[in-house]
């Protein structure tokens, strides 16, 4: 399989901020990759490395297996970007907004027509071509946006938050877009979002990384198996206040939540559950049920953001 | 290059008609402008309009003053709009982008130059008859490459400043300091040569005749202007513009 994407001990420094510390990442070509992170985690600062805007301190990076850092153009040529802000001229239409990218990437003035049409059409703003983008919507300029990312039918598109501002129908739509643009297309999807739903149903991989550093890589299915902690609720004929208190300072508990009657415990450890059963059976308790929650992508995301933020606290 | 450029440069051009053709939100001006140094002056002045040696410091001065407002707005504008980051994730190269702003702006320069020079020919023939108006060849083509001289220079400056400044309007307040300082320098120079070398400068100048001091002028323009867009070019650095964002 293609490898789209590669970093090896990527750092990058501004002044006295480590935006990137030693990140390692390999994106197969044809997927869509989700990257989440808080607000100043580094994400764009890791794009604009894969873009050939930013040097690295330190590390290798490949595009397509070409170094941005020495033939940023070359990587470019390659790729669509959405970035932070949409980037559209706003005194243009919407036509010659997206006229001027096909100028830019050299798309024959046919193709470039019939391109534009389909997707302004796609996206419903065919109807709107010759208006000034400056009277838009932010939804309707995201959607352009878009639109001029993928315009070229570059294999590797950077999207930044793509579904932000979008009303739930636009954002529907587009995910839809993205999933087909990677399974058939072939695209590589390079997706940054906190819309953690959106990540997960998207992404065939995602990496979250806090303050600059990698915590984990993997699928979704694979992030919430890993996850530090499980849930189990617990239902039991009665609940003696000594067992209730004694609960909340077990070992292998981390919190505890009453959920009308029934006891919602979140442990350090999913394999933590057949100790714990044994516990409440061992304190007298008559268990009518003991059901282990399937835990959440967003879980498991917090999860490790939070672990991370521990390892780092005093 | 040539398509990249031209790309650029289009770009450029669709935005500046769009600002003249906004009527209610200045495109009035623009009208006013040409009224005004295209009709009311030439009226004003007379046949001599046409053919007064004042035109090759007129049209230079103006075309300067024109092609500032444009320039300024080059990289800063698409920084404070926030289209420059993308601008750079493009396949198009730092100097396609950087020489198709300068050459746009040079365009419009000539373009204001000529526009109105055209009106007030027509303006001042029609009021005072063809022969008040004879310009000769070699005159019209200083006056050209004056004019080009100047747009050059103003826009090599204008993008040098526009590279390092936040905002468009910090790069107006700059590009006017700097301005001032490149048009007192040589008013400062000749002033320290001292009354010897400067009535040997006026000799000279008397016995060249307006079109050599014209040309060479246009010369020196030309090549600072040149000098100061190569610099800026080379000096680009699309990390840093990137980060400045």
């Amino acid at each position: 399989m293609t490898t789209a994407i590669l970093a090896r001990g990527l750092v990058r420094d501004f002044k006295t901020v480590r935006a990137l510390d030693h990140v390692d990442l390999e994106v197969p070509a044809g997927i869509v990759f989700g990257f989440l992170g808080p607000n100043g985690a580094g994400k764009t600062t890791l794009i604009r490395v894969l873009l050939g805007l930013v040097t690295p301190n330190a590390g290798e990076t490949r595009v397509f297996g070409v170094d941005p850092t020495r033939d940023g153009a070359a990587v470019r040529a390659r790729t669509g970007a959405l970035l932070e802000h949409h980037g559209l001229y706003e005194r243009l239409t919407a036509e010659q907004n997206l006229a001027f990218h096909a100028r830019a990437w050299r798309i024959p003035r046919p193709e470039a027509v019939a391109r534009i049409a389909e997707l302004l059409r796609g996206l419903g703003l065919w109807e709107r071509r010759g208006e000034r983008v400056g009277t838009w919507s932010r939804g309707m300029k995201q959607k352009l946006a878009v639109a001029r990312a993928v315009l070229h039918r570059p294999p590797l598109v950077f999207l930044d938050e793509p579904t932000a501002g979008l009303d739930p129908v636009a954002s529907a739509t587009l995910r839809d877009d993205i999933e087909r643009l990677a399974r058939d297309e072939g695209v590589t999807v390079f997706l940054t979002t906190h819309n953690l739903q959106e990540a997960e149903r998207l992404c065939a991989s995602v990496g979250v990384i806090r303050r600059g550093t990698l915590l984990a890589v993997g699928s979704p299915a694979d992030l919430r198996a890993q996850r530090s902690t499980s849930v189990v609720r617990v239902q039991a004929r009665s609940w003696p206040p000594e067992v209730r208190a004694a609960l909340g300072t077990h070992p292998a508990v981390r919190a505890v939540a009453d959920d009308a009657g029934t006891l919602r415990l979140t442990l350090h450890h999913p394999d933590a559950t057949p100790e714990l059963v044994r516990w409440l059976v061992g304190h007298g308790l008559d268990l009518e049920a003991v059901t282990p929650e399937r835990a959440s992508f967003e879980q498991a995301f917090l999860d490790l953001v939070r672990d991370a933020d521990g390892a780092r606290a005093p | 290059m040539i398509t990249d450029l031209w790309t650029v440069i289009r770009k450029e051009w669709i935005e500046i008609l769009d600002q003249f053709s906004r009527f209610k939100r200045g495109g009035w001006s623009v009208l006013l402008v040409i009224l005004f140094l295209g009709v009311f002056v030439p009226l004003q002045i007379g046949p001599e309009w046409a053919v007064t040696p004042a035109m090759f410091f007129y049209w230079p001065f103006l075309t300067a003053s024109m092609t500032s407002t444009i320039v300024t707005d080059s990289v800063a504008g698409e920084r404070e709009r926030h289209t420059l980051e993308t601008l750079l994730a493009s396949r198009l190269p730092d100097a396609a982008i950087l020489l198709g702003k300068v050459i746009a702006a040079v365009l419009y320069g000539y373009a204001f130059a000529l526009t109105n020079l055209a009106i007030g020919m027509i303006t001042v023939t029609v009021r005072f008859g063809e022969a008040a108006v004879y310009m000769s060849w070699t005159r019209f083509a200083v006056l050209l490459s004056l004019i080009g001289g100047s747009a050059l220079l103003v826009s090599g400056l204008g993008l040098a400043v526009s590279l390092r400044t936040a905002t468009v309007r910090q790069a107006q307040q700059l590009f006017g300091v700097f301005l001032l300082g490149a048009t007192m320098l040589p008013l400062a120079a000749l002033a320290a040569l001292g009354e010897t070398r400067q009535a040997a400068i006026v000799a000279w100048a008397q016995q060249a005749g307006i079109e050599a001091i014209g040309a060479w002028a246009s010369v020196i323009m030309t090549g600072v202007g040149a000098v100061l867009t190569g610099w800026a070019v080379l000096r680009f650095g699309r990390g840093t513009r990137v980060l400045e964002d």
